[in-house]
């Protein structure tokens, strides 16, 4: 998470191991309503009851139920046999109160001191344009600063969107990623709740970002937030997300879709860094649909979870558009990083750019998957995909899967990837200049993640390296 | 999506009269039952099997097909006998449907044996028993598991210890009838021997459809070094599947290069499995693919050993809205420290038409490695052709110079002069080139 997620004003925490306690706290469980354990219709319309939603929105979600129970988990990439949906609640409400506070005031004490010790309002003090913060299923605070709100700019979490602006939504929600799409969608679709709702009006520049922070506390927990951002033509913002939650014995399972229209000559970015505990299994499809001229960016940092499966999209449909992914992927011990990216052309002179960097330890296993298709017709498409994978002992492993499927001539689409260990040599020179050996292998590894680290803003790369060097400790043996 | 279905000329009864028609004996047999008991158990692979994704299965459909037997002529037709002069073969064994119909085998000096697999197991079959099925055997893939049980003939080569044979030998392999064809190439090359191998598949127009299985088991002892040519021209009523797969021992070397050129669709399989340290593989691809045509590429770099080396580089060209994919990994066993292994695909695409995919992948379990991959896929650069044109080259002798500098990449690895020559005068062929033709 960025410093965004968790600036915390005592700057001496940041140091060391003192840093691991910032993320390392969990709160006595409380909520409101408690969903029955496992997937089925009767928790479904208990939702939709709860949310006081339309017809259609009911239909859809028991639609998305049949879907899913017919598409079955999925049968490739990582293994997700310890992911038992018997035992997972999916729907915890943590207060009685309707709709978003718009005061940090108006939260439960519990659940402020926790967005508290990550230094989420003082964060949306000093940088941000607006904040939502969603506490297992539901949104608790939702705020945009009056300054956009005057400017048109719409930020809500999605249940409220769904209430006050039902046209819009109804427009574009499910448009992107139909619960057809794959499994995750399907389960999501069913059972969402929560996530942020986007609308930025035509030719409006928001200057600061706009940020949610995810938060789980309860145990064996589901969390499956939908989040719809809409970039109207000419629009131009950053919408970050932070994800987090305390170390349990069972395992929860967080299940994001994320929707964006860019429309023409918009440009959107969106960065997440996610540092779930190393027992959440972290199954999220993010797709944007980017018309003529607009240019999408996903920034996609996976340090924590079990398992990730996140292969961020970008359809390009219109005439001249972008679509960029920055990947960063830290597969620790036990866990499994499959993650990657979808560029799809299917239109003239479109390009494309990936580049992932992952690093392994240990057990882990960092995979990049990803897939260029350019249409026929997609003339003068250019795609270009660069993965460097870093090993740092001999145990861990990395995998690449890049498919690439090319039907027009006139496309130029390149691949390239490499997998390279620690330098024994670059150790030596440092440690020789008076680092130790984690400082120098950090040193190295932080060089290694570079490229990427210098497309952020400057608080999120320091976090990133931050997050990093904590992921590090203990490595050297 | 197509769903193959199995064929009753392929029986257990048939095994039975193959094994009663050569007097084989009982290893063979029991090899050859259990062979077909695993055919039968496996499904046909679909669309859906991630190794076959990018094939076009009802391509390679047996139904219908009946086990290919006797020619129906014995002949060897005079272009292909023009084809024996024109290659680097100084030895060669001519197989026509089931039977060997010509073979101009150098004396057989330093123990080297040079024959075809049913004299081989007359002469040799303590030799063929040690190692056939070792590298290529049933539990591999369907295709396999069928060439397994029901090979007929086919080609062994043995080079004993120390031995350098200096006459490049080879085995032509040609069809004039339709059905199910099975054939089988057992190499072996013992410590410190060393051998240079052509495997040609062609065939002159015929009236009906033929699917052929083509099996090569390649074994590589310490520091035997083997240069192998498998090169695909079949006529266009041909469905070719084809796995070559070595295992390389300490210091072996192995230098391949696979082409495909002909057949309505094709599907090569090269697999190396580095078992040695210090083993060699260089693996050498080149498609040609034109209108109709649907090639499928699927190889594997098997690092089992440390200080292990793998470098493969396939290139193709598409053209006539043909179809060519190309899917390989690199696999490196945790421990294999010291792993150099490289890929890289590179497709032109000459027509809008034209499909190319390309899946170069890595599973690597090992830290201390140097493994990189890359891809490109493009068009005829733009620069280029207009350079040579500036030089007063019509836009379309342009075009075939560059198509013919990419893939010269491949052919000017290849250390023998005519498959280089006639792979150039194939490629110039089917581009078009004035007064080039592809049958001489």
């Amino acid at each position: 998470m960025s410093d965004l997620t968790n600036v915390n004003p005592d700057a001496e925490k940041l140091q060391g191991m003192e840093h691991t306690k910032q993320y390392d706290f969990r709160l006595p469980e409380t909520y409101f309503y408690r969903s029955e354990k496992g997937l089925n219709k009767r928790v479904v319309e208990k939702i939709s009851y709860f949310k006081e939603e339309p017809e259609w929105m009911l239909e859809f979600r028991l639609k998305a139920l049949e879907i899913a129970e017919k598409k079955g988990p999925p049968k490739w990439g990582p293994d997700l046999s310890g992911l038992d949906f018997e035992n997972i609640y999916f729907y915890i409400r943590p207060s009685e109160r309707k709709g978003t506070a718009d005061s940090w005031d108006e939260i439960p004490e519990e659940v402020r001191e926790t967005y508290r010790r990550l230094g989420v309002p003082e964060a949306e003090q000093r940088v941000l344009a607006g904040v939502g913060a969603q506490y297992e299923s539901e949104m608790v605070y939702h705020k945009l600063k009056e300054e956009w709100e005057k400017k048109g700019v719409i930020f809500l979490d999605t249940d409220t969107g769904l209430k006050e602006h039902p046209e819009v939504f109804k427009e574009y929600f499910s448009t992107v990623i139909p619960p057809e799409d794959n499994y995750f969608a399907a389960v999501n679709s069913a059972v969402w709740s929560g996530g942020s709702f986007v609308y930025v009006p035509e030719g409006v520049e928001v200057e600061v970002p706009l940020q949610a922070y995810f938060l789980l506390n309860a145990q064996s927990i589901g969390q499956f937030e939908r989040t719809l951002i809409i970039g109207a033509p000419g629009s131009k913002f950053h919408y970050i997300e932070g994800c987090t939650a305390p170390a349990y014995n069972t395992d929860s399972f967080h299940s994001g879709v994320i929707e964006i229209i860019a429309q023409d000559n918009a440009n959107v970015r969106y960065s997440t860094i996610q540092n779930w505990s190393h027992n959440v299994y972290n199954l999220v499809t993010q797709r944007a649909l980017v018309h003529a001229g607009a240019s999408m960016g996903w920034l996609d940092g996976n340090l924590g979870s079990k398992v990730t499966m996140k292969y961020p999209s970008c359809y390009l449909v219109g005439e001249r558009a972008h679509g960029e992914v920055l990947s960063i992927a830290f597969a620790g011990d036990g866990q499994h990083q499959d993650a990657g990216s979808k560029m799809i052309h299917a239109a003239p002179h479109t390009t494309s750019s990936v580049v992932s960097k992952s690093i392994s330890k240990g057990t882990g296993r960092s995979s990049y998957r990803g897939l260029v298709q350019i249409f026929d017709g997609a003339d003068h498409a250019r795609s270009n995909v660069e993965c460097d994978a870093l090993l740092l002992d001999d145990v861990a492993r990395t995998d690449t899967y890049p498919y690439i499927e090319i039907g027009e001539k006139t496309a130029h689409v390149g691949h390239e990837a490499t997998v390279s260990k620690l330098d024994d040599e670059q150790i030596f020179y440092l440690r020789s200049r008076g680092l130790a050996a984690d400082e120098a292998m950090a040193l190295i590894v932080r060089g290694f993640l570079d490229p990427v680290a210098k497309e952020l803003p400057l608080e999120y790369a320091v976090e990133l390296n931050r997050l990093i060097e904590l992921e590090m400790e203990g490595s050297v043996g | 999506m197509a769903t193959l279905t199995g064929n009753p000329a392929l029986s257990l009864d048939a095994v039975e009269r193959l094994i009663e028609r050569h007097d084989e004996p009982g290893w063979l047999a029991d090899e050859r039952r259990a062979a077909f008991h695993s055919f039968q158990a496996r499904p046909f692979p679909t669309e859906r099997d991630e190794r076959w994704r990018y094939t076009e299965l009802r391509r390679f459909a047996l139904d219908g097909l009946e086990l290919v037997d006797a020619p129906a002529s014995e002949e060897v037709s005079e272009r292909i006998r023009m084809r024996i002069t024109d290659s680097d073969a100084e030895g060669v064994i001519v197989h026509k449907g089931n039977e060997v119909v010509h073979r101009e085998a150098p004396i057989g000096e330093q123990g080297v044996v040079f024959t075809d697999l049913r004299t081989a197991l007359r002469d040799h079959e303590a030799l063929v028993r040690e190692h056939l099925y070792q590298v290529v055997n049933a539990s591999q893939s369907k295709y396999a598991a069928l060439n397994s049980a029901l090979w007929e003939n086919g080609t062994f080569v043995y080079v004993p210890r120390g031995v350098e044979v200096a006459l490049p030998l080879g085995a032509f392999t040609t069809a004039d009838r339709g059905g199910v064809g099975l054939g089988r190439t057992l190499v072996v090359v013992e410590d410190n021997a060393k051998l240079t191998y052509l495997d040609e598949y062609t065939s002159d127009p015929f009236d009906a459809r033929l699917f052929y299985d083509a099996a090569s088991e390649i074994v590589l002892k310490d520091g035997a070094k083997l240069r192998y040519v498998s090169l695909q021209n079949w006529g266009r009523n041909v469905a070719h599947m084809n796995k070559l797969r070595a295992h390389l021992g300490r210091d072996a070397r192995l230098e391949s290069l696979t082409v495909s050129l002909g057949a309505d669709a094709a599907r090569a399989e090269v697999e190396c499995r580095l078992e040695g340290p210090g083993a060699e593989s260089e693996m050498l691809g080149l498609y040609f693919a034109d209108k109709g045509q649907h090639f499928n590429q699927y190889t594997l770099q098997h690092h089992a050993a440390d200080h292990a080396t793998s470098d493969l580089l396939f290139k193709g060209a598409l053209q006539g809205g043909s179809q060519a994919a190309y899917s390989g990994i690199i696999l490196v066993d945790p421990g294999a420290q010291k792993t150099d292994a490289y890929q890289t695909n590179r497709n032109l695409l000459l027509d809008t038409e034209s499909e190319a995919v390309s899946i170069p992948q890595l599973e690597i379990g090992a830290n201390d490695v140097r493994c990189s991959h890359g891809s490109t896929t493009g068009p005829v650069p733009e620069d280029q052709r207009l350079y040579l044109m500036s030089r007063g080259l019509p836009p379309e002798i342009a075009d075939h110079l560059l198509v013919t500098g990419f893939l010269y990449e491949v052919t000017s690895r290849v250390t023998l002069p005519k498959v280089a020559q006639y792979v150039e005068r194939v490629v110039q062929a089917k581009l078009g080139v004035p007064g080039v033709k592809e049958k001489l």
